[in-house]
């Protein structure tokens, strides 16, 4: 062990010998390993943001959006088609149905004294009818001031009333959206997550007016189900009422809407964001099994490059072993380098979004970053590193000590 | 009774394969050194005195022939045993020097101690000791680059004398040096191989040098053509 850690010593201060070229090799690796914990943790993140949506979204409910199920994620990421008042009414003859909520969303500028902020805000359709499902089904209850009743009053989440404008806003508060004055007539009690807890909530009739969307439309529709009603059972009434309705319109005999519970849409969340993954472990360690090869060129320049060195220590009694794990040990050093490196970067990077994400609550990304991610990132550089250096360093090794030494520097 | 010979060469051959040209370099030549023993070996350029050194030193193999190094036969060493011996019982001592240039002087005698497993403060102590010996106490610190070619060879002294080895293998040691500065190399070997008992192969072409030794060993084209005790005048001093 004694012996390892002098090993170790030795191989840092040829590290420390060839800088430049040391450096380079690392960035190699750092490159790999940033790639690696910077997408993974988006993705994870993206993975933890759906979820905790579907948790709010709970399993007396499924959602109906316009569009197939594999447009799913570029509609409600992007915006999309909409669902016209035919289908919103289809779906209110479905068995099994109790209510239907119309909503949609966009992002827009709110002042709230002298200060704009870009803020996300939602529509709902029946807007009274909403507020009821919405603290019955939903858990949603006012922290301060009371429920809207008039067209002009709009309830705000919580991240909106204490952290977007420098002051915290106060219900009964004016705020101007558009060019129009709205009371703030309540704050909501968190939701659980930031997207919702940011956001402005008011009426479908009102939204629609200020964005001019066509009125009786909504880009999503969340369907409460009757009391007991099977929600697999409920999918299909939906679906079977909305084609009928779609088939009577031209152009639309294709099902191009999507009917999700909320078992449906975290397997497909899990499914997608799995390939998702595995695409990116995949293109990164690519990256990183270059820095690899990086590390062998390097490697095989030292080698060549201390020659003489490597016979130099044989003389004085160095074994093949020691010569072996010296160089070893210095490429594996490389490769922990980069994987701290790339660790490193890849968290700023990531906390980076996060912060962004803060300031901006229309922008939904949000990272994680798991113990597993560093510890892989972590071990699969260093194992890189030895991999990579294992074969210049038996090149080191197995050179006779006679012939070493004739090389000249 | 004769004491057993430290090293012994029995009938060594070696040849080295030039593409299909076959280059002799040593003809069955047998030796014997005794423990304690001053040898020189001399020769002209090309005539296979560096490679006996080099089987004589463990750092390579003959292709015939046997090589004893205290009775053991080196062919039959493993390669991890051949460092051991190579570590542990000899030393040397090259004409270019050949101390690595990265590190400093102290760094440079301390070295060959980590092979064998010396705690670095008794390798320190040791190092600077040894530095003192040859007189290089206020040159510890400093980068070979920083040193004269007679400092240079000093180092590598004190760093073949570091393990304490029973021979000091040494290569032309004062090839690359003026005559003064290569007697001070001469008298420190010397005097190594008087107060301590240990003994030197040294190679050279120089009867100076060669008259240090007690024994000169003479080759010509890979074998021994003379072998005998120094009766020479002494050109520097005796």
């Amino acid at each position: 062990m004694e012996q390892i850690e002098e090993y170790f010593k030795i191989a840092l201060r040829n590290i420390r010998t060839r800088r430049l070229r040391s450096l380079l090799t690392v960035l190699g690796i750092i490159i790999g390993v940033f790639l690696i914990i910077s997408l993974l943790s988006l993705s994870e993140g993206l993975k933890t943001t759906i979820n905790q949506q579907l948790q709010s979204m709970g399993g007396e409910m499924v959602m109906v959006m316009p569009g197939g199920e594999e447009d799913i994620f570029t509609s409600m990421l992007f915006g999309g088609e909409k669902l016209q008042k035919q289908d919103i009414e289809a779906i209110k003859k479905a068995k099994g149905v109790d209510k239907v909520l119309g909503f949609s969303y966009t992002g827009t500028v709110a002042r709230y004294k002298d200060e704009s902020k870009q803020i996300a805000m939602c529509g709902y359709d029946p807007w009274k009818e909403s507020l009821d499902v919405l603290s019955i089904f939903q858990g949603w209850s006012l922290s301060e001031g009371r429920w809207p009743s008039k067209g002009n009053q709009i309830l705000i989440g919580q991240y909106i009333a204490n952290e977007i404008f420098s002051k915290k806003i106060k219900a009964g508060s004016e705020m101007v959206i558009k060019g129009k004055k709205f009371e703030v007539a309540g704050i909501l009690n968190s939701l659980g997550n930031k997207q919702d807890d940011s956001m402005i909530y008011m009426d479908m009739k009102v939204y629609q007016n200020l964005t001019g969307e066509k009125q009786g439309t909504a880009a999503y529709a969340i369907v409460k189900l009757e009391q007991g009603a099977d929600e697999n059972v409920v999918k299909t009434a939906i679906e079977d009422s909305l084609e009928k309705t779609r088939k009577r319109r031209a152009g639309t005999d294709v099902a191009d809407f999507s009917v999700i519970t909320s078992e449906k849409m975290g397997e497909m969340v899990d499914t997608i964001l799995g390939i998702i993954q595995v695409v990116i472990i995949g293109f990164a360690s690519i990256a990183i099994v270059v820095g690899g090869i990086g590390i062998t060129n390097s490697m095989f320049t030292s080698v060549r490059e201390r020659t003489k060195e490597i016979g130099i220590m044989k003389a004085i009694g160095a074994k093949n072993s020691a010569i072996l794990a010296i160089f070893l040990i210095e490429s594996g050093i490389v490769g922990i380098f980069g994987g701290v490196g790339g660790v490193l970067f890849g968290s700023i990077l990531a906390k980076g979004i996060d912060y962004y994400g803060q300031i901006n609550p229309t922008f939904y990304f949000t990272t994680t970053i798991s113990p597993w991610m560093i510890i892989f990132a972590l071990v699969f550089s260093f194992s890189i590193g030895c991999l990579a250096g294992f074969f210049p360093a038996r090149s080191a090794a197995k050179l006779k000590p006679v012939e070493a030494l004739r090389k000249y520097e | 009774m004769n004491p057993e010979p430290i090293i012994k060469l029995e009938n060594v051959w070696k040849i080295y394969q030039l593409g299909k040209t076959e280059l002799v370099a040593l003809k069955g030549l047998s030796l014997e050194i005794n423990p304690g023993a001053f040898v020189a070996v001399m020769g002209a350029s090309g005539s296979g005195k560096s490679t006996l050194l080099n089987m004589i030193g463990c750092l390579d193999v003959p292709t015939k022939g046997k090589v004893y190094l205290k009775g053991k036969d080196i062919a039959k060493m493993t390669e991890s045993e051949l460092a051991q011996f190579r570590g542990k019982v000899l030393g040397f001592v090259f004409q270019e020097f050949n101390l690595i240039s990265h590190i400093n002087c102290l760094e440079n005698v301390m070295f060959p101690m980590i092979f064998q497993g010396v705690p670095p403060l008794k390798r320190k102590e040791k190092a600077q000791e040894i530095l003192k010996m040859v007189g290089l106490e206020n040159r510890m610190v400093h980068q070979p680059m920083e040193l004269s070619g007679g400092e240079r060879q000093r180092v590598a002294l004190a760093r073949a004398f570091a393990n304490n080895p029973e021979v000091i293998i040494a290569d032309e040691p004062t090839g690359n040096l003026d005559s003064t500065t290569g007697k001070m190399i001469m008298e420190l070997l010397k005097d190594f191989h008087i107060k301590q008992g240990k003994t030197m192969i040294i190679v050279t072409h120089d009867p100076n040098i060669a008259n240090y030794a007690e024994e000169i060993v003479n080759i010509k084209d890979g074998q021994i053509v003379k072998n005998h005790l120094t009766m020479k005048k002494v050109l520097w001093s005796k």
